[in-house]
């Protein structure tokens, strides 16, 4: 138990936990605009590691060709997943419940369709961020490169993310329709638009932090099952499901606690002990500890 | 002559249920009917507990792996004959729902499907690593099946054993469901603060939900320990826990037949869609979840009360008893 293992951890928890934050930004995004919470979420994780390996290692397209393709078509996912799932069931008067069970269902098809077309097996990830083998190696602390790689990456998602919502009019159209949809329709912003934009932007936030998974996590039926897909869940409650840094700053908080609880405890109760976490955090401050934009009054 | 068709149909219906083991020659047809009537059992609760009480649960499983593996671990380990080990199993799962009601005092809808999903996860990831107690991914093997004197219960007596828990289980829920108590969990499902302001202890009837729904899902799982006669962790995943809410939505969540219809017709469903050809193996998953979600699209209200409304229409009665409160709210509008 040295610093330098301490370090070690640190780091290596924040890049797994960044990317939890990225997949609670695409529950963030969905909550702010439809008050609805998309259970198949991390499906487009797993669906964008999965178009992404088709593309690069099965196609052979090239890494910007991939990268782009693979992630049109996820946004166009989430276009799909408003005017065939949200819309139905809203016009038929169904409630958040239902909206519930019907993403629930599409996270078990898109694991069964993943399933039929490529098989259960893990496929190997290439190798963008370098080897697996490849550390970076100071003195005695020694990382995976990856690591370092997937929190570069994200921390200048997490920078394009802020100048988009605070400098730009798309950003506030969608905090605005955030807070009030009617008020901000009054205002005359398009809320049918800014709905479409906030369907793209969690399928495809998702879809980003599901390609800087597949190192970790191989392309595998695990980037689209439970576990990340909880984690991310949490890391939104922590930001209040509102606030983008704060979620952002919770599945930082996650990853932190995952890995010093493997480090210390054991790894096989890792996932016990986050998800315990997470039910004191929602019992102690249900509207979320880094939550600074704002107090949502009821929790309904 | 309308009348006559009616009783006609029902009795028909009836006969079916009862005499259904000696109707279907298929063991494994009636080994899966078997199944269907655990998940009715388990589903009743469900439609209980989100339909009546207007709370959610997407952590019912670990109630069912809770009562499975008790029974399991107390007949296998301590020899206890099996109704004890299904009763303790069903009382641990009831002490484990009361616990988890605390938290829907405080928190609604989403947040308290996220704590019921972690309790579910936990209960999963204990059942899988705590291999000197439960076996873990191995398996927990040699569960004895229930017996009467010397005979051995096969498929056609486990058949009537599970049809007559769950008719009982039916009965409780009609006496519940028109009960002081009943009534004032329809009202705090319609909206809580309302109920407050006219004196009924919401507390009280979020926790009766609970318990009551956990029980029932301990007492499926003790019977599947008997019926299956090993248990693995993998009945026990947060997707089994999905399926069953999907049950409860599919069969309708304000019918008391829901859980039943949604049970048995999710339970066949994967079994129907399993064709013979070549190449169609791994498609019916596929097709099954696809169809559960054009269900949920296109009746939001679910099968059993469409299903009623259409017999009523044979006979042409307009019952109010087949409508379910949403569209009674809704004409009003």
């Amino acid at each position: 138990m040295e610093f330098y293992n301490i370090l070690q951890n640190l780091i290596g928890g924040a890049s797994v936990g960044i990317t939890y934050g990225m997949v609670g930004l695409g529950v963030v995004f969905l909550w702010q605009s439809i008050n609805r919470i998309n259970f198949a979420n991390i499906s487009s994780a797993m669906l964008s590691a999965y178009l992404f390996y088709t593309f690069y290692t099965q196609a052979k397209l090239g890494f910007v060709f991939s990268l782009i393709f693979s992630l049109v078509l996820v946004a166009i996912y989430g276009i799909c997943l408003r005017f065939l799932i949200y819309e139905p069931i809203s016009r038929r008067g169904g409630a958040r419940l239902e909206f519930v069970v019907a993403t629930l269902m599409i996270c078990v098809l898109w694991l069964n369709v993943i399933i039929v077309f490529y098989g259960g097996l893990p496929k190997p990830f290439p190798h963008i961020f370098g080897e697996a083998t490849d550390f970076v190696r100071v003195g005695k602390f020694s990382l995976p490169s990856v690591y370092l790689y997937i929190f570069l990456v994200v921390s200048i998602l997490v920078f394009i993310i802020h100048l988009l919502l605070r400098k730009s009019f798309i950003g506030k159209a969608l905090r605005a329709t955030a807070q009030n949809k009617d008020v901000a329709q009054l205002m005359g912003i398009n809320v049918d638009l800014t709905t479409n934009l906030s369907f793209i932007l969690s399928t495809t936030f998702v879809g980003i932090a599901g390609i800087l998974l597949a190192p970790i996590y191989f392309v595998s039926l695990e980037l689209g099952g439970g576990g990340i897909g909880i984690k991310g869940f949490s890391a939104a409650v922590v930001g209040g499901l509102i606030d983008p840094y704060g979620t952002i700053l919770g599945g930082l908080l996650i990853g932190i606690i995952e890995n010093f609880s493997t480090f210390f405890i054991s790894s096989t109760y890792k996932d016990v002990i986050s998800f315990f976490i997470l039910v004191i955090v929602l019992l102690w401050k249900p509207n979320g500890i880094f939550n600074w934009t704002t107090r949502q009054e009821t929790l309904l | 002559m309308r009348k006559k068709f009616k009783l006609i149909i029902y009795s028909l219906i009836f006969i079916l249920i009862i005499f259904y083991p000696f109707i279907e020659k298929n063991e494994y047809r009636l080994y899966v009917m078997n199944r269907a009537l655990i998940h009715s059992i388990l589903a009743s609760g469900l439609v209980f507990l989100t339909g009546f009480a207007g709370q959610i649960s997407l952590g019912q499983a670990g109630f069912y792996g809770i009562g499975a593996y008790t029974s399991g671990i107390l007949t296998v380990n301590f020899n206890m004959p099996i109704p004890i080990g299904i009763i303790s199993g069903t009382v641990l799962s009831l002490i484990a729902g009361l616990i988890l009601s605390i938290p829907s005092f405080k928190l609604k809808a989403f947040f308290l499907s996220l704590v019921t999903i972690a309790f579910g996860q936990i209960i999963w990831l204990l059942i899988s690593n705590l291999q000197s107690i439960t076996g873990g991914p191995r398996g927990f093997f040699g569960i004895p099946l229930m017996y009467f004197g010397k005979f051995i219960f096969n498929n056609k007596a486990y058949y009537y054993v599970f049809l007559i828990l769950l008719i009982l289980t039916i009965l409780i829920m009609y006496r519940i469901k028109h009960s002081y108590l009943g009534r004032s969990m329809l009202a705090i499902n319609d909206d809580d603060v309302a109920a407050e302001t006219c004196g009924i202890s919401s507390r009280k009837g979020k926790t009766f939900a609970f318990g009551f729904s956990a029980a029932l899902a301990g007492m499926a799982g003790g019977l599947y320990a008997h019926l299956a006669g090993f248990l693995s962790p993998e009945p026990f995943v947060f997707f089994e826990s999905s399926k069953f809410v999907a049950m409860a939505i599919v069969g309708g969540l304000r019918h008391l037949s829901g859980g039943v219809i949604g049970g048995v017709t999710l339970t066949f469903l994967p079994e129907i869609l399993r064709l013979n050809y070549r190449g169609w193996e791994n498609y019916y998953l596929v097709f099954t979840s696809f169809i559960i979600v054009l269900i949920v699209i296109f009746l939001p209200n679910g099968l059993g009360p469409s299903l009623f409304k259409g017999l009523d229409k044979l006979w042409e009665e307009n019952g109010m008893s087949s409508q379910t409160l949403r569209n009674i709210r809704k004409s009003k509008k």
